[in-house]
């Protein structure tokens, strides 16, 4: 007899919310109690995120025995059907998003900012688009033009109208 | 006949003042949305949502409420045209107006889309107006103990709802919410739990961003890793004229406004499910269900009723109950929230204005939807020409300005990105979003009701279940869970065969 193959995505899953839950229910556990205030024991802080990480933990451990036997994962997850090019797009985006979100937002003045994003954010993806149509000079100017727009745009609608203060 | 007094002097009040601008140009703005494939209802909710943070709390609900509609009713214009739904409450309407489409009957399509749409909203706000204030005065009698077991049915239910292949990932999911909610200062000791020491995290995650992360965010992520889809817009024809003949489905959008109602008022749960029961609903007592997905505008008519119906059937619980119906509705709670409004059990005694505002809202919601739809619909084509690569880098610096404007935190931008990450993974590995996100909404609730509940019956377990109508909620959960567990689901299988074969 054949064992079933473990769902892979779903052991890792049952893994991180097994874990997750054990660690949160030790940090509920350390969590203070008042005693010296003469706390009603059960309005405890730690309490209810404690029972969270309860049910958490068994419903991971359920995830990881279920996938660990070979069952569940009757629909297709989106994961399993990435598409050749999906890797490099995904790597694209995160890393550009990360850097806009992290380093450029808050540090540099909101204008620059966001032209550099934008611009290289939609160029980097038509770059990346197998059936592009746009010669890269074109695709430049076009980029430019979108991103000094959306910034002084999105700036305008927030600051002027909507009093946003934004940083740099 | 108070209610219907104060219903109609909420109409003349928007319909008498610069708020109708408002409506016109909100609703506009959510058809656009919707109509943008990968661009969601929630999604877009939640950016507006932080374009209204200077608004008077009247009109920025007004303006959120027409973007939702508008959004919902937007999603089927792609579904028709292009055979991708705008929105994930389009998805039933796709099995027929991309076949009607196909026939050369792309004008009639819309206009059933648009009639249905229209008509589904106005069942839903009946059913709003109807059915909230006796819902709020029976959440009268909740005390700490039904609020408690209330929260746990939302998340449970949205779990089971969102995910009927896999519960258990849904239940996960909701369990994760409920502790993404625990972050931050508790309301009893004011102690700063899983927070070490750092101030930012010691206030919390903020629901916003929070919210704007896993829909926004995730989005961008979800778009940017599919292949772009090539888009042929098929040939229109006549709308206007289709729009009348559309009456002849009465019995349809009736059934199908009822059901979209209800399936709005089921915590989580919302629009998508409204569409797919109505269509479902539709198929069963048609003459001609073998039309079915081959170009069946009664079909197409239930989807987009059932879909449109759900919007005001999930303000039902959020007025009443403080609880989301829907995803976006979720976000509309907590827009009503920043705004300093109070939605719960006391909304027909301390703020009745208020409610009958939003039923009138709705009204006039549909009103532009209906006029928009019938009226732009060449001019709207427009946005189907737009390339999703040329948008997603704008969506995604509208999700970082609105998650930082709220309290003018970087902090919140790095949660909004921290939380697209999850989302995009959680969508990726079957994991629903929508019971994360109600999670962190009920999470509060269940955290204060709990506490206050063991207090009081000094840690009796029995107290949760001895009061009738948390009895009726703990019995509901509890069935929920048995019903979904595979031996359970064997043994009544093989019970209901052995009757049938009798």
């Amino acid at each position: 007899m054949s064992r079933a193959r473990p769902v892979f995505t779903d052991v890792i899953g049952g893994l991180v919310v097994t874990i997750g839950g054990i660690a949160g229910l030790v940090e509920s556990w350390r969590m203070p109690r008042f005693e010296v205030r003469k706390a009603d024991p059960f309005t405890v802080p730690g309490l209810t995120p404690g029972l969270l990480c309860l049910v958490l933990t068994v419903l991971g451990i359920a995830l990881l025995i279920r996938a660990m036997a070979g069952r569940g994962g009757a629909v297709a997850l989106p994961i399993l059907t990435w598409q050749p090019g999906s890797a490099a797009r995904m790597i694209f985006t995160l890393v550009t998003v990360v850097i806009y979100g992290f380093v450029l937002f808050g540090n540099v003045p909101f204008v620059i900012a966001t032209t550099i994003f934008v611009f290289a954010f939609t160029v980097g993806a038509e770059l990346l688009n197998p059936e592009r149509k746009l010669s890269l000079p074109a695709l430049s100017a076009g980029a430019l033009v979108l991103a000094i727009c959306s910034s002084l745009v999105v700036r305008a609608v927030f600051v002027e109208i909507f009093l946003v203060k934004l940083p740099g | 006949m108070d209610g219907l007094f104060h219903f109609l002097n909420a109409v003349a009040a928007i319909g008498f003042s610069a708020d109708l601008f408002a409506v016109i140009w909100a609703t506009l703005l959510g058809i656009v949305i919707g109509m943008i494939p990968g661009l969601t209802a929630t999604l877009g909710v939640a950016l507006v949502t932080t374009l209204t943070f200077t608004m008077a709390p009247g009109t920025a609900i007004l303006v959120l409420v027409s973007v939702y509609i508008g959004a919902i009713y937007g999603g089927g214009r792609t579904a028709i045209l292009l055979n991708i739904p705008g929105t994930p409450a389009n998805a039933a309407s796709a099995l027929d107006g991309f076949p009607l489409a196909k026939q050369g009957r792309a004008g009639e399509a819309m206009a059933v889309a648009t009639t249905g749409s229209f008509l589904g909203s106005l069942v839903g706000m009946v059913g709003l107006a109807l059915v909230a204030p006796w819902l709020a005065e029976f959440a009268l009698d909740f005390t700490s103990f039904e609020f408690f077991w209330l929260a746990v049915f939302g998340v449970v239910l949205c779990g089971q709802m969102t995910a009927m292949d896999d519960p258990l990932k849904g239940w996960i999911a909701g369990f994760f919410g409920l502790l993404v909610a625990m972050v931050g200062q508790e309301s009893l000791h004011a102690y700063a739990r899983f927070s070490y020491g750092i101030p930012d995290l010691e206030g919390g995650f903020g629901l916003l961003p929070v919210l704007v992360g896993a829909f926004g965010c995730a989005e961008v992520f979800v778009v940017m890793r599919q292949e772009a889809t090539k888009l042929v817009v098929s040939e229109v024809g006549s709308v206007l004229g289709s729009a009348l003949s559309s009456v002849r489905y009465f019995k349809t959008w009736l059934r199908s406004g009822v059901i979209g109602t209800f399936m709005g008022v089921v915590p989580g749960v919302g629009e998508d499910m409204g569409a797919w029961m109505s269509y479902a609903a539709a198929k069963r007592a048609s003459k001609t269900p073998e039309e079915f997905g081959k170009g069946s505008a009664d079909g197409l008519l239930a989807a987009e009723t059932g879909n449109n119906a759900a919007v005001p059937g999930a303000l039902i619980p959020v007025l009443t109950l403080a609880i989301p119906g829907s995803a976006p509705a979720a976000v509309l709670l907590a827009a009503m929230i920043i705004h300093g409004l109070r939605p719960g059990p006391l909304i027909m005694v301390t703020q009745a204005d208020f409610f009958y505002s939003v039923v009138a809202m709705v009204f006039w919601a549909s009103c532009a939807m209906l006029v928009l739809g019938l009226i732009l619909t060449r001019p709207l084509l427009f946005v189907l020409k737009i390339r999703r690569e040329w948008l997603m880098a704008t969506i995604f610096v509208l999700c970082v300005v609105g998650s930082f404007a709220i309290a003018g935190r970087v902090f919140d931008v790095w949660v909004m990105i921290g939380f697209g990450l999850i989302g995009f993974l959680m969508r990726e590995t079957g994991f629903p979003v929508a019971p994360m996100i109600l999670g962190v909404v009920l999470g509060p609730i269940l955290d204060n009701n709990l506490r206050r509940s063991l207090s009081i019956s000094q840690g009796d377990p029995l107290a949760f279940v001895s009061r009738p109508i948390s009895a009726v909620i703990a019995g509901l959960v509890l069935a929920i869970v048995l019903l979904s567990l595979p031996p359970v689901q064997r043994a009544l299988r093989s019970g209901m065969s052995r009757l049938t074969t009798r």
